[in-house]
């Protein structure tokens, strides 16, 4: 930049990422998620604790292998969804700044309505077995109700104290209305994020552009915005935190929010910046925009460690035994290591290396930075989806017998990293593919140039 | 005829537009004098950078204010409640451990502190609030709040003479150039 960018120096057709040029990586990571994804399905849907019979040795492999799967997409998720918040929460805020990054944020968020080839196993009971410990609550009721009774009934007459709790959650948790919700997810997030991007590129080679679509998108970000809200929320609530069906937290929602839009953030801020270094968009992003960014980076993590505290605050404060359950897994033994690694490591580190505003216009530093959250965003949803494992599979495969806690599942790390880098893949595979299907920014936005030569 | 001398404030010049202003703040700039100002209807976008404001010491004063509140918080609340009168609530523990409670103040003490050293710091380092101010002499100047675009130089710049200064900003565009004497006798 460093000169005031005009309208020449916009190529009409836009800038283009050639897919050639990411083939190879591209190839890559197909073939690795298509075979680790195909194969990922086959043993997750394997019976393997099958009717009246004993569980096969499969087994706890097979258990401990959902909460990797669990783990690493919900990881990338969250980066999806967070991509989702950025897009529609730019066109809804009537904002300029950010037009030449609009599109990546979009290229980010359209991963979305994939996500849902990876999220798939939870909708078979094989794998619903093993996380969701309610789904097999109410089909134990209906079994020791005799068989005749429809769920609800049947929860009531059990007699068990729990299922009690089950039957006043039934309105929400319900087999058929989480698998509506299910779908909803996706259906509705996918269908906002992929008319906004649709609308966006249509701009891109509109001989005759205007405003009209800059303010379709503005009315339809009035509702995907609340779609965005709904789905990081409920998604973040059927998913991890129905793992235990007695915890709950007002704060939940609000705290896998804060995580979502602090690592789209941190994806953004690599992708524009790696696109810069190999001489894409550097007409129309610059060290005004990264510096933007920093600051939404150094927000967002004061954020997450407001929303972090308030949960921990208002569970520690009023102590009721339902809302403990949580912190007594997470605050003890080893996964306290972890508990007081994240205060230290997502927030204080974070927070004083981000303070300073000259930091947040480095692209060096940005890249290290961006790649530190992101691998601390990692350890976050371990932590909020893995300690259910060991308790969870234990009970699982012990019902009816005498329950030894902490099965010690062999190699559960190795599979965690499996799961990883297979959905991982997948991801950066929809990612250089949105990349490479569209304009690097909407080259014809009426307000390109107001962001060109942003000035904050 | 009036004997008094009166103090000379400095030159003052107008500038047609913003974009005028900007571009003979750069040349002031350029031209070495420290003791100048813009004076502009509206906050123009970048000006700071083409005067060549530095950097604004009152970070460092926010800093060591919200240090204050934190540790004013940390004092307040660990004696309070655990050295002067330890409450039992919900079984918690009344010692160091009790450190959670005690965030909530520690931050709204550091945040309130921070705001105060801003507000304060800045009202100092403005020289505010004052009630009056030597361009107010100028007839001219009054347009400033409407659309008026000016830069001052003041006579305590050292590099300021009465000839040289006065071509120098008719050269860089400025018009009305006028020479503005302090009105306190």
């Amino acid at each position: 930049m460093g000169h005031h960018v005009t309208s020449k120096d916009i190529p009409a057709a836009g800038e283009h990422l050639d897919r050639s040029k990411v083939g190879g990586i591209m190839r890559i990571c197909l073939i690795i998620t298509v075979l680790g994804t195909v194969a990922s399905f086959a043993f997750l849907l394997i019976d393997t604790t099958p009717e009246g019979e004993e569980a096969t040795a499969l087994a706890p492999w097979q258990g401990s292998f959902a909460y990797s799967w669990l783990w690493a997409m919900f990881y990338f998720l969250t980066i999806a969804m967070g991509g989702c918040f950025w897009t529609v929460l730019h066109n809804v805020s009537n904002s300029g700044w950010g037009t030449s990054v609009r599109r990546t944020m979009e290229n980010v968020g359209f991963v979305f309505p994939f996500m849902i080839v990876f999220a798939i196993p939870l909708l078979f009971p094989q794998v619903q077995q093993w996380l969701y410990e309610w789904m097999t609550a109410h089909k134990a009721a209906v079994v020791s109700a005799g068989g005749e009774m429809g769920v609800k009934d049947a929860l009531h007459h059990t007699g068990d104290p729990h299922d009690h709790l089950l039957l006043k959650k039934f309105f929400y948790l319900n087999q058929g209305f989480w698998s509506v919700r299910f779908f909803l997810f996706f259906g509705v997030l996918g269908l906002t994020i992929w008319l906004q991007r649709k609308w966006s590129i249509a701009q891109d080679t509109d001989p005759k552009p205007t405003t009209a679509r800059l303010f379709k998108q503005r009315w339809h970000a009035s509702w995907g915005i609340l779609a965005v809200a709904l789905t990081v929320t409920f998604t973040g609530i059927d998913w991890v935190m129905g793992l235990d069906y007695k915890w709950f937290s007002t704060m939940f929602g609000v705290y896998v929010f804060a995580g979502s839009a602090l690592n789209s953030m941190a994806v953004i801020i690599l992708v524009t910046i790696i696109l810069r270094r190999n001489g894409y968009l550097k007409n129309v992003v610059g060290p005004e925009h990264d510096h933007i960014m920093g600051k939404l980076c150094f927000a967002f993590t004061i954020f997450w460690a407001y929303v972090s505290f308030s949960q921990y605050f208002l569970i520690w404060y009023a102590n009721i035994t339902e809302e403990t359950s949580y912190f007594l897994l997470r605050n003890t033994g080893n996964w306290n290591v972890v508990s007081i690694g994240l205060v230290a490591l997502h927030f204080f580190a974070p927070f004083l290396m981000l303070l300073r505003s000259d930091v947040k216009k480095s692209n060096k530093f940005m890249i290290f930075m961006a790649s530190y959250l992101l691998v601390l965003h990692m350890v976050d949803v371990y932590h909020m989806v893995i300690p259910e494992r060991g308790p969870s599979v234990t009970s699982v495969l012990s019902h009816g017998h005498e329950v030894k806690l902490w099965l010690d599942i062999p190699a559960a790390w190795l599979m965690d990293i499996v799961a990883f880098v297979v959905i991982g893949s997948g991801f950066l595979f929809l990612l250089l593919r949105n990349i490479t299907s569209a304009s690097l920014y909407p080259n014809r936005d009426p307000r390109i140039l107001e962001s060109a030569n942003l000035h904050n | 005829m009036s004997t008094t001398v009166k103090r000379v404030y400095g030159y003052l010049a107008e500038f047609e537009s913003a974009s005028a202003l900007y571009k003979a703040a750069e040349k002031v700039r350029d031209a070495g004098f420290q003791k100048w100002d813009c004076f502009t209807p509206y906050p123009v976008h970048g000006l700071d950078h083409a005067m060549g404001v530095k950097r604004s010491i009152l970070p460092y004063f926010v800093f060591f204010g919200g240090l204050t509140g934190f540790l004013t918080a940390i004092t307040l609340a660990y004696t309070t409640q655990v050295v002067i009168y330890p409450t039992v609530v919900q079984a918690k523990p009344a010692n160091i451990f009790t450190v959670p409670a005690f965030f909530p103040i520690m931050f709204e003490l550091t945040v309130l502190f921070s705001g105060f050293t801003t507000l304060f710091g800045l009202l100092a380092l403005c020289q505010l609030p004052r009630l009056n101010h030597p361009l107010f002499a100028s007839k001219q100047f009054h347009r400033v709040t409407d659309d008026g675009f000016f830069i001052a130089v003041e006579a305590r710049d050292p590099k300021f003479s009465a000839e040289s200064t006065k071509s120098f900003l008719d050269e860089i565009g400025g018009g009305n150039i006028e020479l503005v004497e302090d009105d306190n006798k």
